[in-house]
């Protein structure tokens, strides 16, 4: 087997198997290269016979494979047929001694350096594309999205948590009232008319909801802000803080952080899927999972400088918001915090000093 | 009649045994995979057919089968042109169904004429360019097969797909608890469970009657009642698996709870939003763990046991209880090395996958595709250039 190592000439020879491609019987051939042409030289039957007239094809025709470590090497020639090698280390050196130039993706597939550094490449395109790539890819996906689908999933959304977890509001009508109006002259004076960006159009809605639930706001895609009549009640007598609440709301109603969770969901978990699909769909699951929570911690950051615009409007001062974060935990009661990874909300410290600050201008 | 030329090929000694080696390895597909990975994330999943024909040239190279080595051959940038139209058609379906549901409607009755032609051509062109021994295989299987194949699938998920367009959920609307469609919708999971091993049965036998390499054409002999017990069996473990994820759900379910906490705005909506996904992951964990390993093991034997040519023959023992080792000891170095472990881990499956085959022959193959495909025209010339370049795999 190591002819092809020791035979002289120009490079040497190699033995293969050549296949005509329409047998599957090999011959035993000798490989060289002359001139232009790659030959196969077929041994005579016996010693005493004159060698058959080589197989000739020209160079430029055909196809070399590419070097791996494991594995026979097999070469495909025009018309069809193939050459066959086993010793893969002989084929190598042989083909660079006829100076092949392999792709740099061969030489970097074959080099432990080029692996290493193709793990970090990895590491940063992850990092930069949880930061940069996916949000920026969703907020222009996103407004690729019109707004109508916004609102069908809001509406959808609604009707199936109004059933499920709402009811209607005890709250009296006129206070309902007093607060909507409260809320649309602060955001008419947070977005005045002839202002480049209008205030994104929004809904009010009350609800009751038990305790698993209780006091709480939250957004919905289209524009529906519900507040639970438990938050209305815990902060009886602020009405500036439950301002700044539903103009936190605001916030990621004119961010549509609804649609753009469910654009960034979909596109950390292709890029998993990508990268393990063949192996498991769960595992691409599992980031785009934990990659969603700390998108909406970036989205409560957003949703605060909304708060903090609104109230500023209304001559309010952001600080009534701190109220707020001393309010909730006397609330949740012996609720437990939880743990960093599935904290999808800035920690209350840190909020109530990016209202403290807003409030001295900072 | 089978039987009695099988058993008289055996008393003869006629049969050689021909052994599948996987030769490839973990470190060196690590390499290759990291690489490829890198540069389809890069150019935006534009290499990704480039990534797929290294991968599948490697699969193929390291697979030797009686000593002599598979071999892969498409253009990538064949496949290239396959790939785009392929994900400009289920990019246009995505935004279809969200635009309006006759639109949606439309997109998958679209999908479905369109997508049996695409696996057809897929399968004829995967095997058009897989080789053994210089010879290139084919699949023989026509276009109007592949629709037979598919249509009763379509026609049920036409159903469904029908039945909830013409569903009114609109808030307002009569409550819709006793009308027939509803009973139907919900008698359709149920329908499509009863129907699943006879959809799979008419894909494989679809495809498993369809190879050819020279003058050998498979038959696929395994009944349909196999497919049918396997299916029951799988259930019964099934239940046996929910029971354990039940258990490990009343376990979590308190935890996540005290996760959720009060008061704080949106976040109790968003457990409650999380929840079913919970119980999605644990029961997918444990399905993936316990039940793909047996499906894998169990199907790989009956299909391939039961494919057959006129002078080759297969014998796949595949084992259960092995195969669910090496899935537990994949998934454990997959999660904590962040997934990195990927490459190691498909390459020891398939090892265990593939060394698990014999294949059988009647007499000596290379004397006897030699003689046989004489008579054939150039094996090769089947890479024929109408081919899009599909290799969408079912």
């Amino acid at each position: 087997m190591n002819l092809g190592r020791t035979a002289g000439g120009e490079g040497g020879v190699i033995q293969a198997l050549y296949f005509d491609g329409r047998s599957a019987r090999g011959q035993p051939v000798l490989l060289h290269v002359d001139g232009s042409d790659l030959c196969a030289q077929a041994q005579s039957a016996s010693p005493q016979d004159m060698p058959p007239a080589p197989l000739r094809w020209p160079l430029r025709s055909v196809v070399w494979p590419e070097r791996t470590r494991h594995g026979q090497r097999v070469v495909q020639l025009r018309g069809g047929g193939s050459l066959q090698v086993s010793d893969a280390t002989a084929f190598d050196a042989w083909r660079l001694a006829h100076g092949a130039r392999e792709s740099w993706v061969v030489r970097a597939q074959q080099n432990w350096r080029a692996a290493l550094i193709a793990v970090l490449g990895m590491a940063v395109l992850v990092v930069a594309g949880y930061h940069w790539g996916v949000p920026a890819l969703a907020q222009g996906v996103v407004a690729l999205i019109p707004p109508e689908v916004d609102r069908s999933v809001g509406q959808a959304t609604l009707a199936q948590i109004d059933s499920r977890w709402l009811s209607p509001s005890t709250l009296p009508a006129p206070r309902q009232a007093e607060l909507k109006s409260l809320f649309a002259q602060a955001v008419k004076a947070a977005f005045p008319t002839g202002q480049t960006l209008p205030a994104p159009d929004y809904e009010l809605h009350f609800r009751a909801a038990d305790k698993r639930i209780g006091p709480n706001a939250f957004a919905l895609p289209g524009g529906g802000i519900i507040i639970t009549d438990a938050l209305v009640e815990l902060l009886q007598g602020h009405d500036d803080t439950l301002l700044g609440v539903m103009a936190h709301e605001l916030g990621h109603v004119q961010h549509r952080h609804g649609m753009r969770g469910v654009v960034q969901l979909a596109l950390v978990g292709a890029v998993t899927a990508v990268a393990l699909g063949d192996f498991s769909t769960l595992l691409a699951g599992v980031p785009a999972l934990l990659a969603q929570l700390a998108y909406s911690r970036d989205a409560e950051r957003q949703s605060d400088a909304m708060a903090v615009q609104v109230l500023r409007a209304a001559g309010k001062s952001p600080a009534v918001m701190v109220l707020l974060f001393e309010q909730l935990p006397k609330a949740r009661g012996d609720a437990v915090a939880p743990p960093i990874a599935l904290a999808s909300h800035p920690m209350d410290e840190e909020r109530m000093h990016f209202f403290r600050d807003a409030a001295q201008g900072r | 009649m089978e039987m009695a030329q099988m058993t008289g090929a055996q008393t003869t000694g006629a049969h050689r045994r021909l052994a599948l080696k996987f030769v490839g390895s973990g470190s060196e597909y690590f390499r290759i995979w990291i690489v490829n990975l890198l540069l389809t994330l890069v150019t935006l999943t534009l290499y990704y057919p480039f990534a797929k024909v290294r991968r599948l040239r490697y699969f193929y190279a390291a697979t030797e089968v009686g000593g002599q080595p598979l071999s892969f051959h498409a253009d990538p940038w064949k496949m290239l042109r396959g790939y785009l139209l392929v994900g400009l058609m289920l990019v246009l379906y995505g935004v279809a169904g969200k635009v309006s549901p006759t639109a949606g409607l439309l997109a998958f009755v679209i999908v479905a004429l369109v997508w049996p032609a695409l696996w057809h051509s897929s399968l004829r062109f995967r095997l058009a360019n897989s080789g053994w021994r210089g010879l290139r295989f084919r699949f023989t299987g026509t276009r109007g097969g592949a629709y037979a194949a598919l249509a009763p699938g379509f026609v049920a998920a036409a159903v469904l797909v029908g039945l909830s367009a013409t569903m009114d959920v609109r808030p307002g609307a009569p409550d819709p608890s006793f009308t027939p469609t509803v009973m139907a919708l919900a008698l359709l999971p149920l329908v499509f469970m009863l129907m699943a091993p006879w959809l799979l049965w008419l894909l494989r036998r679809y495809q498993h009657r369809h190879y050819a390499l020279a003058s050998e054409q498979t038959q696929f002999s395994v009944p349909l009642r196999s497919f049918y017990g396997l299916a029951l069996r799988v259930f019964g473990l099934g239940l046996l698996v929910s029971l354990v994820a039940g258990v490990m759900v009343a376990v979590l379910f308190p935890v996540f709870r005290a996760l959720a906490g009060g008061g704080d705005p949106t976040r109790a909506l968003s457990f409650i939003a999380l929840l079913p996904l919970l119980v999605m992951l644990v029961l997918v964990v444990v399905f993936q763990l316990a039940l793909r390993p047996y499906v894998t093991s169990r199907s790989q034997n009956l299909v391939w046991n039961g494919t057959r040519s006129e002078h080759i023959s297969f014998d796949s023992q595949l084992r259960f209880w092995p195969l669910l080792r090496l899935t537990l000891k994949n998934w454990f170095f997959m999660v904590i090395t962040l997934g990195l472990y990927f490459p190691f881990a498909a390459v020891a499956t398939a090892r265990m996958r593939l060394e698990a085959v014999q294949v059988l022959t009647r007499s000596d193959p290379e004397e006897l595709l030699a003689t046989l495909a004489t008579h054939e025209e150039a094996a090769a010339g089947d890479a024929a250039g109408d081919l899009l370049g599909m290799d969408i795999g079912l």
